[in-house]
C-alpha cells in the first residue's frame, strides 16, 4: 500500500467534502438519529419510574447492591479512553494517520464520559443528593472522604471531562473559522463565537501547535490515571477477585481496547453515512485495526495473568470465587466474554478481514459486546460468592435496569450523531497537512527515483564507452 | 489625541514558496526604506517554517504550564491535608494518620494536571492574540487553500509595497486604513 495515498485530494474538495457532512447526510442517519431518541425516552421513562417507585424496581433491595449500573459506569469510562488518549499519543508520535480520525474519535471520549457520568447519579438513587461529593464542608463540619476511591473517582472525571473537552475544543478552532467563513444563519453565528477570531496568522498557529503539544503531554499521564482509579474502586477492598494488583493496568488496557474498537464502530459508521471514503481509508483501517488487534494482545495477556497469578496462589477464597466465576451461575458471561473479546480479535490477524470495513465493523461490535461482558463478569460474580454468605445471591438485572442500559447506548449515540451534524467530523486542516506532507514527500521520493535513473544511464553509457 | 491611523496592505497567493519570496523582497524593501511596520502570515495550514522567514515567536506557553501545574499541585494538597486536619476535629481518626500521604497524592495529582491544563489555555488566549475581531480585509480563501500576507505600511509609500505584492503574483490585494 502506497504511503503517499491521499496526496491528491485538493484542498478545497476537502472543505467541500467535511462541510457537506454537515448539510446532507445519507438517511440512515435519521433513522438512527430517530432510533436513538426513542430509547434515550424509555430510559427516562425506566429512570422516572425507579425515581417514584424506589430503586427496589431495579432490584437494588436485595444484598447486591452493585450491578449493572457501576458495570455501565465503568464501561463508558473505559470506552472514553482511547479517543484523547490515543489521539494524543498518535499527536507525540507524529503518527499522520490519526488525522482524518482523531476528531470523531475525541468526540467519542466527550459523550462516553457525559453518558458514564450519568450512572452514579442513576445508581445512588436519591438523586437529590449528588451534591455531597463536592469538597466543601457539611454544617457539621464534615467533609468528603477524601481517602475513598470513590472521591478520588469524581476529582478524576472531572479532571479528565474538562481536559478532553478543551483538548477537543482548541483542536477544532482552525475548523471553526473555515465553517464560519462558510455558513449563514445561526450556524454563522455560532462559529464566529466559537473560533474566537481564529484567521490563521503565523503567530495564532504557533500557539496553537505548542498549546496542543502540551496538552497532549498532560492527557496521556490523566487518562491513564482515571481508568486506574476506577480499577482503585475494587482494588482497594478486600473483596476476592477485586484485591488485585494487577487491577490498574489491566482495567487501562481493556478501556483502550473496548476505546479502539468503538473507534472502529464509528469509522465504518461515519466513512458509510457522510461520504468520507476519500479520508476514512483502507489504509487507516488497517493501521487502527492493527492498533486495536496489538491491545487485546496486551489485555489478553493481562487477563491470562490474573487467571494464573489466582491460580498458583492457591488462596482457597480467590480460587474459590474464579472457579465460581468459570462453573457457576454467571458462567455464560465469563465463557461468553472470553469468546467475544479473547478469540474474536485473532480475525484482525488476517488482513482481508482489516481491509473488509463491514467485517470490521461487525467484529468491532463483537469485541465491544465482549468488553461490556468483561465489566459486568467484574462486578457482579464476585458479589455472588464473596467473605459474607449472607450476602451470597444470584441477581439478575431486571427491566428496568436493561432498559436503561440500552438508553445508554441511544444517549451515546444521539449525542455522537449531532455532533458530526453540527461540527466537523473530520479534521479539514489536519487532513490538508496531511495532504501537503505526503505531496512534499512524494515529490521527494520522485526526486530521488529521478536522480537514481540519471545515475544508471550515466554509467551505463560508462559501460558502453 | 487621536489615535495614529494604520495602513494594511493584505494580499493573497496561491502558493506558500511565492509568500515567502514576497516576504523576502518586502524585508528588502525595509532595509532600503524602512516603510514597513509589520509583515504577517494568514495560512490555512501551519508552516513551521515560517519562523525562518518572520523571525521567532516570543511564545513562552510552557513557562505557564509549569507553573500553573505547580500551584494545583500546591492547592489540591492544600485542599486535601486541610480537609484533613478539619475532620480530625470532629472525627476521631483512632491510629490513623490525620496526613495520609498516598491517599492525598491521588488529588494533588488530579489538581496538578487540571490546573497545568486551564493554565495552558490561558497561555494560549495570550499569546495567539484570542478572542479578537475578524480584521476587515481578512480573505475566506486563507481558510482554503491560499497565503495571506498583511503589510502594516506607511501610507505613504504603500505602492512599492503593492507593485512588490503584485510582482510575486498576488491573485488579490486588500487596501484597508483603520
Amino acid at each position: 500500500m502506497s504511503d503517499y495515498s491521499m496526496k491528491d485530494i485538493e484542498w478545497a474538495k476537502i472543505n467541500r467534502d467535511v462541510l457537506a457532512s454537515l448539510e446532507s447526510p445519507r438517511k440512515e442517519f435519521w433513522i438512527v438519529l430517530s432510533v436513538c431518541i426513542f430509547l434515550v425516552l424509555c430510559g427516562a421513562a425506566a429512570e422516572v419510574y425507579q425515581y417514584n417507585e424506589g430503586l427496589g424496581t431495579a432490584l437494588m433491595n436485595k444484598p447486591h447492591f452493585w450491578q449493572l449500573y457501576i458495570s455501565n459506569f465503568v464501561f463508558w469510562i473505559g470506552m472514553s479512553h482511547s479517543g484523547t488518549l490515543l489521539s494524543a499519543i498518535l499527536l507525540l508520535t507524529h503518527a499522520d494517520w490519526r488525522k482524518p480520525i482523531y476528531r470523531f474519535a475525541e468526540a467519542m471520549t466527550l459523550f462516553s464520559i457525559l453518558t458514564a457520568a450519568i450512572f452514579p447519579v442513576i445508581h445512588l438513587g436519591r438523586v437529590w443528593d449528588m451534591y455531597w461529593v463536592l469538597p466543601y464542608p457539611n454544617e457539621r463540619g464534615i467533609w468528603p472522604n477524601f481517602r475513598s476511591p470513590l472521591l478520588w473517582d469524581a476529582a478524576a472525571i472531572t479532571t479528565y471531562a474538562t481536559s478532553s473537552i478543551l483538548f477537543l475544543y482548541v483542536g477544532m478552532i482552525p475548523d471553526l473559522a473555515i465553517c464560519r467563513d462558510n455558513a449563514k444563519g445561526w450556524r454563522k453565528k455560532l462559529y464566529t463565537a466559537l473560533s474566537i477570531g481564529w484567521m490563521g496568522r503565523a503567530s495564532e498557529w504557533m500557539a496553537f501547535r505548542k498549546t496542543y503539544v502540551l496538552l497532549a503531554c498532560f492527557l496521556v499521564p490523566l487518562a491513564v490515571s482515571v481508568h486506574s482509579i476506577v480499577a482503585s474502586d475494587f482494588a482497594m477492598s478486600i473483596m476476592p477477585d477485586w484485591h488485585i494488583t494487577s487491577f490498574p493496568p489491566y482495567f487501562v488496557a481493556g478501556a483502550l481496547y473496548s476505546g479502539c474498537a468503538a473507534i472502529i464502530t464509528l469509522f465504518v459508521l461515519l466513512r458509510y453515512v457522510f461520504k468520507f471514503e476519500d479520508y476514512m481509508t483502507t489504509e487507516i483501517m488497517d493501521k487502527t485495526a492493527k492498533l486495536t488487534f496489538a491491545i487485546a494482545m496486551v489485555w489478553n495477556y493481562l487477563n491470562l495473568s490474573e487467571y494464573a497469578s489466582i491460580w498458583y496462589s492457591n488462596d482457597m477464597f480467590e480460587k474459590e470465587v474464579l472457579l465460581e466465576k468459570f462453573f457457576g451461575p454467571y458462567h455464560w458471561v465469563v465463557w461468553g466474554m472470553l469468546l467475544c473479546a479473547l478469540v474474536a480479535p485473532f480475525a484482525m490477524a488476517f488482513e482481508k478481514v482489516r481491509h473488509n470495513m463491514w467485517a470490521m465493523f461487525w467484529l468491532s461490535l463483537v469485541l465491544q459486546l465482549g468488553m461490556w461482558l468483561e465489566r459486568f463478569q467484574i462486578v457482579s460474580p464476585p458479589l455472588a460468592s464473596n467473605h459474607e454468605p449472607w450476602t451470597w445471591a444470584v441477581v439478575w438485572p431486571g427491566l428496568i435496569q436493561l432498559t436503561i442500559t440500552v438508553a445508554s447506548f441511544g444517549w451515546f449515540t444521539m449525542l455522537f450523531l449531532i455532533f458530526c451534524k453540527v461540527f466537523p467530523s473530520v479534521s479539514m486542516y489536519e487532513v490538508k497537512e496531511m495532504v501537503f506532507h505526503r505531496r512534499k514527500a512524494s515529490s521527494r521520493t520522485d526526486m530521488e527515483d529521478l536522480d537514481k535513473v540519471k545515475d544508471d544511464m550515466i554509467k551505463a553509457e560508462e559501460g558502453l564507452s | 489625541m487621536r489615535r495614529r491611523q494604520k495602513h494594511f496592505l493584505f494580499g493573497v497567493f496561491d502558493d506558500f514558496e511565492k509568500a515567502r519570496d514576497v516576504v523576502s523582497e518586502l524585508k528588502v524593501l525595509d532595509l532600503k526604506e524602512k516603510v514597513i511596520d509589520n509583515i504577517e502570515l494568514y495560512s490555512p495550514i501551519e508552516h513551521p517554517e515560517v519562523e525562518e522567514i518572520l523571525g521567532t515567536f516570543h511564545q513562552p506557553i510552557q513557562r505557564f504550564t509549569f507553573f500553573g501545574a505547580i500551584t494545583g499541585a500546591v492547592c489540591a494538597f492544600l485542599l486535601v491535608a486541610a480537609a484533613a486536619q478539619s475532620m480530625f476535629t470532629v472525627q476521631p481518626q483512632g491510629g490513623k494518620p490525620v496526613i495520609p500521604l498516598p491517599m492525598d497524592i491521588v488529588i494533588t495529582y488530579e489538581g496538578t494536571i487540571m490546573f497545568g491544563v486551564y493554565s495552558t489555555i490561558v497561555a494560549f488566549l495570550i499569546y495567539s492574540g484570542l478572542p479578537r475581531r475578524l480584521k476587515k480585509y481578512y480573505s475566506q480563501k486563507v481558510s482554503e487553500d491560499q497565503i495571506g500576507i498583511e503589510v502594516q505600511i506607511d501610507p505613504t509609500k504603500s505602492d512599492k509595497a503593492r507593485a512588490v505584492l503584485e510582482k510575486c503574483g498576488a491573485v488579490e490585494i486588500r487596501e484597508v486604513t483603520q
